[in-house]
């Protein structure tokens, strides 16, 4: 995700010649915005007019009765003012809160869980040669799976409810976290851990002062990974409430509107986790030299 | 002994976790349907396995993960070196890649369902929508990440805009590819079982979720297993492949 932002193949400074006009260089300065916000308009504009048959219309005079096929039922596709429409409802009648509050709870527990299981473990599989050798097959056998095949296991152990999507985000969040804390015991600098050997320092010391602080890029790297897999996967299969479970409930009685409500929400809610993680990563890497790797 | 402390470690621990399972399911210090026992295992896996509905959903599962995995393959590389090479596009099409990356594609799964119903279908676009995203983003990595001093030396020597993507550009990317490809086979092992679980008619994740319904936790056990040596498999051969692309290349990509 590092290479995303930066210019790569453009070769900007030089590809632009000086004494543009005022509005060419205001064009230029916000590119990506204008461009990324036209081309979500434009998709916004084709799916209102799917939806309203404002192509079938439009494209009547040409395609005969074949333009009858843009014209999609609602109840497929629903459309952006729909989803709006029913968005606000949701949140005047209060209903998005229980969800939210729902889905909020099983992923800030699951995660908790899982951030506490999985960095301890990882960083001891990395420390401990011997408990990594035992550990190591396990943990890439659970790496390698598609951890959900586990869930009808989980809910013939728990049953269906809160503990279960808690375990269920747990389960899956932990996996990322454990890995990279894993890789950062294993990248340390050997160098340093054997320099501060050598000055008889005691093995906390040098958890504390060495291993931890390398480990904070990759500890954030993981969480990263886990957010975007904790949302909802647990959900979806059993529960009772929560963002998740309206989108599965809404689905199966064909409510398109409540489907995309669910969606924007896991979209938004996604974006800015990420976003909040990424600006962590930066603020972090900041004063680290570029050295190791 | 120091040599061969890996193997014995690992094996060791494998063969206690084996016994300890054996054990609680022997002695009954867990409820028996719970957990069942690798002797059960091993005897139902021999039962499911002769059978020809398992290969029957073996079949499904193994064609949903090829058709949706080469469409994502066939999407993902050109798009990916699209985005990469022009940034205009790359700058339309943002929001709607990364607002992909972001939503984990099961919460799609009700909206797919209602378009393409529960056959083969609704798996494929969902095992296609998993795996596209990491490959188109790998792609477009290593398309950024092309060595620019090169790029411009051939530009002062006036080579043309295909030139340079033919001879610069995409072998410079190829390495990025390869790492794409291995996070999106993941992905799309993912979307088959994720996919099949919620709902389907045939398929590994459809037997497993039968067998979980009915309690039969050795069969259960069969199909999860066999995920696992697929997903392993999967990543051991994708790992061997990259590796061999991958030596002279820093790691960028989509993640996972």
């Amino acid at each position: 995700m590092s290479g995303m932002h930066d210019t790569g193949l453009q070769i900007p400074a030089e590809a632009q010649p000086p004494g543009r006009s005022a509005l060419a260089r205001l064009y230029l300065r916000f590119e990506h915005a204008i461009l990324g916000g036209t081309a979500v308009l434009l998709f916004l504009l084709f799916w209102q007019g799917l939806s309203m048959g404002w192509w079938a219309d439009l494209l009547q005079p040409v395609l005969g009765d074949d333009a009858k096929a843009l014209r999609i039922r609602p109840i497929f596709i629903s459309s952006p003012t729909r989803v709006v429409d029913r968005l606000t409802q949701m949140v005047a009648s209060g209903e998005i809160w229980d969800h939210l509050h729902a889905s909020g709870l099983a992923f800030g527990l699951g995660g908790l869980l899982a951030l506490l299981v999985g960095i301890p473990l990882g960083l001891a599989v990395g420390w401990y040669r011997r408990l990594g050798y035992a550990l190591e097959p396990f943990l890439a056998a659970y790496n390698a799976t598609p951890q959900v095949v586990f869930i009808p296991l989980l809910i013939i152990w728990v049953g269906t409810g809160m503990a279960t999507k808690v375990l269920i985000v747990a389960m899956v969040t932990f996996i990322p976290l454990a890995m990279s804390a894993l890789a950062a015991v294993k990248t340390t600098d050997p160098r340093l851990l054997r320099v501060s050997r050598s000055f008889g320092s005691s093995d906390w010391r040098r958890f504390r002062d060495i291993i931890l602080p390398t480990s904070v890029p990759f500890l954030l790297s993981g969480l990263r990974l886990g957010v975007g897999r904790a949302m909802v996967v647990g959900e979806i299969y059993a529960s009772t409430a929560g963002v998740g479970y309206l989108i599965n409930v809404s689905g199966a009685s064909f409510q398109t509107d409540r489907v995309f409500v669910g969606i924007l929400i896991i979209a938004v809610v996604g974006l800015l986790l990420t976003w909040g993680i990424h600006g962590i990563e930066q603020r972090v890497q900041r004063w680290r030299p570029v050295a190791v790797e | 002994m120091r040599r061969h402390e890996r193997p014995v470690f690992a094996g060791g621990a494998l063969l206690a976790f084996l016994l300890v399972w054996e054990a609680a399911f022997r002695f009954a210090w867990v409820n028996p349907v719970f957990i069942s026992s690798p002797v059960q295992v091993a005897l139902a896996a021999v039962e499911v396995l002769s059978t020809p509905e398992m290969r029957a959903d073996l079949a499904v599962s193994g064609t949903e993960f090829l058709v949706g995995y080469l469409m994502a393959i066939a999407v993902g590389i050109p798009l990916g070196l699209a985005v990469g090479w022009s940034h205009r596009l790359y700058y339309a099409l943002s929001p709607f890649i990364h607002t992909l990356n972001t939503i984990p594609r099961i919460t799609l799964l009700p909206i797919i369902i209602i378009w393409f119903g529960i056959g083969i279908w609704s798996k494929i676009i969902v095992v296609f929508l998993g795996a596209v995203i990491p490959i188109l983003i790998s792609t477009q990595a290593g398309v950024r990440t092309s060595e620019e001093r090169f790029i411009r030396v051939a530009r002062s020597f006036n080579a043309s805009p295909g030139r340079v993507f033919r001879t610069i550009v995409l072998p410079g990317t190829v390495p990025f590819i390869f790492t794409g490809l291995k996070y999106g086979s993941g992905r799309a092992l993912l979307g088959v079982i994720v996919g099949e679980l919620y709902a389907a008619t045939a398929g590994i994740g459809y037997f497993i979720a039968s067998a979980g319904n009915a309690f039969q936790t050795d069969k259960m056990l069969v199909g999860v297993l066999i995920v696992v040596a697929t997903g392993l498999l999967t990543m051991e051969g994708l790992n061997r492949i990259e590796r061999r692309f991958d030596v002279w290349r820093p790691r960028v990509g989509a993640g996972e």
